[in-house]
């Protein structure tokens, strides 16, 4: 019974901290529509901060606190003024989010490369001695943690219900072309929202250190813990946000003390699934109506093209090039980096038939690349069963997984979807930590044979570039043929407008699923070839920060164009290979790659070469062109 | 034709409604309405805001849920099928607002609507099998057809969201036809379109009429109405007041109380 209480003491403590990014949430989502991501980022920046000030530097704790918190409204209120508000008029809620997830990963880079990979523990406030009522012990440091949330609660509550200025936050949320009508200056609101969930993340960052160890991607962890809690809750409640948090505090305390520690983060997983199964609003409903029926797209979402009598000299160009590769690159560090491109390519090919044409957000596709790379890799150690037998089996455990993750996503969209595939990839991780016998755990599954065919083995860089290259492209041609027909005029009919691609007799369930499993297919396709390729899976080769990269490399690749994901994934990929002393900036420089292509690139690296090649032809072939468009019309008549 | 409103529980119609009813909370929004759609045939239904017209669609096409009342299409009763299956049938809808896909070009746009008779899967498409092939050539060639016979050509390959909002209600309509419906349902197409446009619209109703396309229109402009249309229901309040050919209906006493308001209103 004690030990019970005890229990339920640290759940508050961990659940008021959730309650507290919940809280952001809520805020940001009111105000915006949108979900930032970003938050769990700051939270961990403050409690960086505030150690270095603290132990590094021996500023006083009443001191170095109250910076850190300054210090990290103040980047994160410009980092929002740059990004995020622009970046709100312009993009879908769905983009928006994956812009947050963009900025969070910068964030974690920024962390990694101001304070490297090792963890920290920041000292507590009031020292180390709890107290102790009867045979109950409580750290101090609960008291400082569950004060601070009810304290932003409180003011959070008093400032939206009470105030002109939450008068004027509501408008935004509500309306915000009438709101702008009305003379509130909505990206101004919008700003101060999400400089407020910043000062709520910040606070709870600094306040919960001392409860925790502490690394650079620690924030990913608040960041989903707070959404899943938000997402219990209500996304668009406060008091759900508080309820939300307590209860995933409380449940994830219960099952780490009577069951074990992995299951925690399970647990909260499928307590979210659950929800978004049972009651997709959350249990707590709020009055503010949902804008998840106004379309997905905006009407920017465009995509380069290239003409038809530039496309095919252009690919007959790239592919010479690809051939070649092999004999102008010496070093075989560097050759490794584009066979990782172009397994990356197969996933990205996958992604963006996903993403680009069907519209749906994955945040979690590296999980399909864990499963399949795990499965064939432990089969061919433990079973020695053949390479190609074995990436097979994978593809069918992979589908499997889909099949059943297809129960919740497929009546999800946007945001829940992109936070549903999110927590699907969290859950992948902690099962390849976990699961020890089978994955090998954090140390990664070593022994893993090199690709082969019936007696033929491809065990050098060279000989698996030439595999690699063959199927990216044979899958390149297949899906190209069907994205440019029938197939994948239904799945962008779907993305823009579902309604009204059902009312022309399109199957939106169908196409959505079918595009999901071929997404999962080539993520485990390639998921198994990386892990013949390095003879090693690991998982953080095939983990979440994967996951988030992938998008980035999509994103700044040009999405909806099946080929764009190639230079996105040669850009983040070869880079940090021949610039070694740069690689700890990789997590940093995708980061803000992908939230400088949503700002400035939106058709990616590949719509800008589009772009570059008709301007070039276009003075030279004026005429051919013609000729040819003339021969197009008069052939298809 | 006859003027008395005429009930067209027949079995020859390409569509019947029987008894449709409808209520959100305590208002009853439609009640007992019954009407018919024959083949061939361009049917109007009318009324003032708020009678209840675009319910009447959306109850058709299953986007709401009826409380009482039948709807059949072909013979077949629509109740409980989704909205993908009643468009499979060939019951193709409009909306009110121009629904174009934002990220897709014109002719791409036309295209989808082809997507009801396509005959080859993705599969072989991914296969670039020649017969799938054909089919997309000859889907191509079909759409441009299309937008030629609406003055849209030009836009072929700009992006639908960048027409001027006439274009993109005739383009909706025009993807509506590719799908080669049964019964084409409009929801007011004719709103926002500019004086020629609206002539260009009506000259496309009456070239879809000689195919053989049964039409069943709801629209505010009555000189569309009464120049296109073979038969006119006016609905007001959620109930049908009057049935007829446009004509009849023009003289129709309760027709023009609904739309101008009645004389001695406390009297009455």
């Amino acid at each position: 019974m004690l030990e019970l209480l005890q229990i339920c003491i640290g759940g508050l403590v961990v659940g008021s901290i959730y309650a507290a990014i919940a809280l952001g949430f809520s805020l940001v989502y009111r105000v915006t529509g949108a979900i930032n991501l970003s938050q769990g980022g700051f939270a961990i920046v403050a409690a960086m901060i505030g150690y270095s000030l603290g132990v590094s530097w021996g500023w006083p704790l009443w001191v170095a606190i109250p910076s850190a918190v300054a210090a990290t409204v103040g980047i994160g209120m410009t980092l929002g003024a740059f990004t995020f508000v622009p970046a709100l008029e312009r993009l879908s809620n769905a983009n928006a989010l994956m812009l947050t997830a963009g900025l969070l990963t910068m964030i974690e880079g920024f962390a990694l490369v101001v304070w490297g990979s090792q963890p920290y523990a920041m000292p507590p406030f009031f020292g180390e001695a709890p107290l102790v009522f009867g045979p109950i012990r409580v750290p101090t440091q609960a008291f400082w943690v569950i004060g601070a949330t009810g304290v932003c609660v409180v003011t959070l509550w008093l400032l939206i219900a009470k105030s002109r200025l939450g008068k004027g936050l509501r408008a935004c949320a509500e309306n915000p072309a009438a709101a702008s009508l009305m003379g509130i200056d909505v990206p101004r609101m919008t700003l101060l929202s999400f400089g407020l969930a910043t000062l709520i993340a910040a606070i709870a960052g600094v306040t919960v250190a001392p409860t925790t160890s502490l690394q650079f991607d620690t924030g990913r962890l608040f960041t989903i813990s707070g959404f899943v809690a938000a997402a219990i809750g209500g996304i668009a409640s406060f008091p759900g946000a508080i309820i939300g948090g307590l209860f995933l505090g409380l449940a994830t305390q219960l099952t780490t003390a009577y069951i074990s520690s992995l299951f925690s983060t399970a647990i909260a997983l499928l307590i979210l699934l659950v929800v978004l199964i049972l009651r997709p609003s959350g249990l707590v409903q709020a009055g503010v109506g949902k804008r998840q029926d106004t379309r997905d797209e905006k009407a920017t979402g465009h995509v380069a093209r290239l003409p038809a009598n530039l496309a095919l000299p252009l690919a007959a160009a790239v592919l010479a090039a690809a051939a070649l590769v092999p004999f102008v690159v010496s070093d075989n560090g560097i050759l490794s980096g584009f066979v990782i491109a172009g397994i990356l390519f197969l996933t990205l090919m996958g992604l963006d038939v996903l993403m680009g044409y069907a519209g749906q957000v994955s945040l979690g596709q590296a999980g399909f690349m864990a499963i399949g790379g795990y499965t064939s890799g432990y089969l061919s150690i433990n079973y020695e069963i053949a390479p190609l037998l074995a990436i097979f089996a994978g593809i069918g455990v992979s589908l499997a997984c889909a099949l059943v993750l297809s129960v919740v996503t497929l009546r999800l969209r946007g945001l829940y979807l992109a936070l549903a595939t999110l927590a699907f990839g969290l859950l992948v991780d902690s099962c390849t930590v976990g699961f020890l016998d089978i994955t090998g755990g954090p140390s990664g599954l070593v022994g893993i044979p090199p690709f082969s065919v019936a007696s033929v083995e491809f065990a050098t860089p060279r000989s698996m570039y030439y595999v690699v290259l063959a199927l990216d492209v044979i899958i390149f041609l297949g899906l190209s043929g069907a994205m440019r027909s029938g197939f994948g005029r239904a799945l962008k009919a779907i993305r823009s407008d579902q309604m009204a691609a059902a009312a022309l007799g399109i199957n939106t369930v169908r196409y959505k699923l079918a595009a999901f499993m071929i997404s999962v297919t080539l993520a485990s396709l390639s998921g198994s070839i990386y892990a013949f390729f390095f003879n090693f899976l690991s998982p953080e080769m095939v983990g979440t920060g994967r996951s988030l990269e992938l998008v980035a490399m999509l994103i700044v690749g040009g999405e909806g164009t099946l080929v764009g994901g190639l230079s996105g994934a040669l850009l983040l990929t070869l880079l940090p290979t021949m610039f070694q002393p740069l690689a700890i900036y990789k997590t940093f420089a995708s980061g803000a790659l992908l939230v400088a292509s949503f700002l400035y690139l939106p058709q990616g690296l590949y719509g800008a070469v589009v772009q570059i090649a008709i301007r070039l032809a276009r003075p030279s072939r004026a005429t051919a062109s013609k000729e040819t468009a003339s021969e197009t019309s008069a052939r298809t008549l | 034709m006859n003027a008395q409103p005429d009930m067209s529980v027949d079995t020859g119609a390409v569509l019947s409604v029987r008894n449709l009813t409808k209520s959100f909370g305590g208002l009853r929004a439609i009640n007992d309405v019954t009407f018919g759609v024959a083949p061939r045939h361009v049917t109007a239904l009318i009324g003032p805001n708020g009678a209840g017209k675009t319910t009447v669609f959306n109850l058709m096409t299953n986007l709401l849920s009826k409380d009482s009342g039948q709807i059949l299409f072909l013979g077949r009763d629509l109740a409980g099928m989704s909205a993908v299956k009643i468009a499979d049938m060939g019951l193709i809808r409009t909306f009110q607002s121009a629904r174009v896909f934002p990220s897709m070009t014109a002719i791409e746009n036309v295209m989808v609507g082809a997507h009801r008779l396509a005959r080859h899967s993705g599969v072989s498409q991914t296969l670039w099998l020649p017969a799938a092939r054909h089919e997309e050539q000859r889907v191509l060639a079909r759409a441009e057809e299309m937008l030629e016979l609406v003055g849209l050509a030009r836009f072929k390959d700009t992006h639908a969201t960048e027409l001027p909002m006439g274009a993109q209600k005739l383009l909706e309509v025009v993807r509506a036809l590719m799908a080669q419906p049964k019964l084409l349902c409009l929801d007011e197409p004719a709103a926002g379109l500019n004086d020629t446009e609206t002539q260009e619209l009506a000259n496309l109703l009456r070239a879809i009429r000689t195919l053989g396309i049964a039409v069943l229109i709801v629209e505010h402009n009555m000189s569309l109405v009464m120049n296109v249309a073979d038969q006119v229901v006016v609905i007001d309040s959620g109930a049908i007041i009057a049935s007829g050919t446009p004509a009849a209906i023009q003289t129709n006493r309760q027709v023009i109380e609904a739309y101008l308001g009645r004389e001695n209103d406390a009297a009455s």
